[in-house]
């Protein structure tokens, strides 16, 4: 058996790739902060846009990987899954937390409120609330099987939102502006300069979401290893018929 | 046995406040969803949509959603009163506001306005930008009256 430090040592393709963050980091700030025009209409507050759109992005992809782990874990039931399921979880209930904060920062000087409760920003502000309470259902279960099972039902009701939420401003009428980069391929509607800043903002969120949404797993995999380590060693000095479930 | 029994104790004030919480975070969702059933479905309605049926928003709170009529706004620095018209390309109507424009506020802009009607002239206390989602650059100062009008369907 490893011992504990041994354990928690952060490989080192892991330390690189987070160290390779920094600069990335600072490279998606330039383009946004500083090499990257200004709008026409907004100056230099569509910097605020490059934050706020690729952070979004990346926390609907992390509440998708959440939800698609869930179904994993409802499907094979391995550990494994549930593990992910969580990490991913986390930095979807960040992710979402930090797009409304921005989005209130873009809103105030552009569209001249911080909050409405239009379409869009009322089903992202739902969709807080039920990650929130996706940890919620977690914190109260103590079975892990149940645990992961109710928990992967709760994401997955929130990943049922997100095409509701990624077309609410061409679906309803919103105060939220609509998309400028149609995915069917019928447009985009965005300097190529200013594209090309976002999707290298969105690319390096991605890799922030990835990061963290990998080394939260591997500390998972231990938290689980532990669990069952020490359930093992009360099934072995109860008496039998003791009740332990793992 | 009695160990399962105080294990049982023990965990109990620890559910309670979860399910505290949990009840908390559903009021709070239940909130969102019924704020959305009232109001973001329709969040705005148009100049035309008003002039059709003008009874039926009598002393309501409404928000209306339209373009800044060009030549149209006049602002007093003094008393900080701004008045334009709003239009939807069918239907125009005059909107007072108390406060200073917001930045993006410009003629062809898209608005949203927040207060009622006193007979034809909207008295506004709430002044939001639509921008449409097109980002350019500056060129020549140009701006498409097209696509703020798409953005506004």
């Amino acid at each position: 058996m490893m011992d504990a430090s041994e354990r928690l040592r952060r490989p080192a393709w892991l330390r690189a790739w987070g160290v390779a963050l920094v600069p990335l980091f600072l490279a998606a700030a330039y383009l946004g902060l500083v090499w990257s025009p200004q709008d026409v209409n907004q100056g230099n507050l569509i910097r605020i846009m490059y934050a706020h759109v690729s952070v979004a992005w990346i926390g609907f992809v992390a509440v998708g990987l959440t939800a698609l782990f869930g179904a994993l874990f409802l499907w094979r039931g391995k550990r494994r899954d549930d593990v992910l399921a969580v990490a991913s979880g986390e930095m979807a209930l960040l992710f979402s937390a930090l797009t409304i904060i921005g989005g209130m920062t873009y809103s105030r000087p552009t569209l001249n409120t911080f909050w409405t409760w239009d379409a869009k920003l009322t089903l992202t502000a739902l969709m807080v609330a039920l990650l929130v309470g996706y940890f919620i259902v977690r914190a109260l279960i103590d079975d892990p099987v149940r645990r992961g099972r109710v928990s992967a039902v709760v994401a997955i009701i929130v990943a049922a939102s997100l095409p509701f939420n990624y077309l609410a401003a061409e679906w309803f009428r919103t105060l939220h502006p609509s998309r400028a980069i149609a995915l069917d391929g019928s447009g985009v509607t965005m300097a190529p300069e200013m594209l090309f800043t976002l999707l290298f903002n969105t690319v390096v969120a991605g890799l922030v979401y990835a990061w963290f949404m990998v080394d939260r797993a591997r500390l998972g995999r231990i938290e689980a290893q532990l669990e069952a380590e020490r359930a093992e060693r009360e099934l072995g000095s109860v008496p039998s018929g003791g009740v332990v479930r793992v | 046995m009695t160990r399962r029994v105080a294990m049982r104790r023990g965990l109990a004030p620890r559910r309670i406040v979860y399910a505290l919480l949990g009840i908390g975070v559903l009021g709070v969702a239940g909130f969102m969803i019924s704020q959305a059933l009232n109001t973001a479905l329709v969040y705005f309605i148009l100049p035309n949509e008003y002039a059709q049926a003008p009874s039926q928003y009598e002393n309501r709170r409404i928000r209306l959603g339209g373009l800044v009529a060009p030549e149209s706004v006049a602002f007093n620095d003094q008393d900080l009163q701004l008045t334009f018209l709003v239009t939807d390309g069918i239907q125009s109507y005059r909107v007072e506001h108390v406060g200073a424009p917001p930045e993006l506020f410009r003629e062809n802009a898209g608005v949203v306005i927040e207060g009622s009607f006193d007979a034809d002239v909207f008295v506004s206390d709430n002044l939001l930008i639509k921008h449409s989602e097109v980002y350019e650059a500056p060129k020549d100062g140009h701006i498409d009256i097209e696509e703020l009008r798409r953005s506004l369907q």
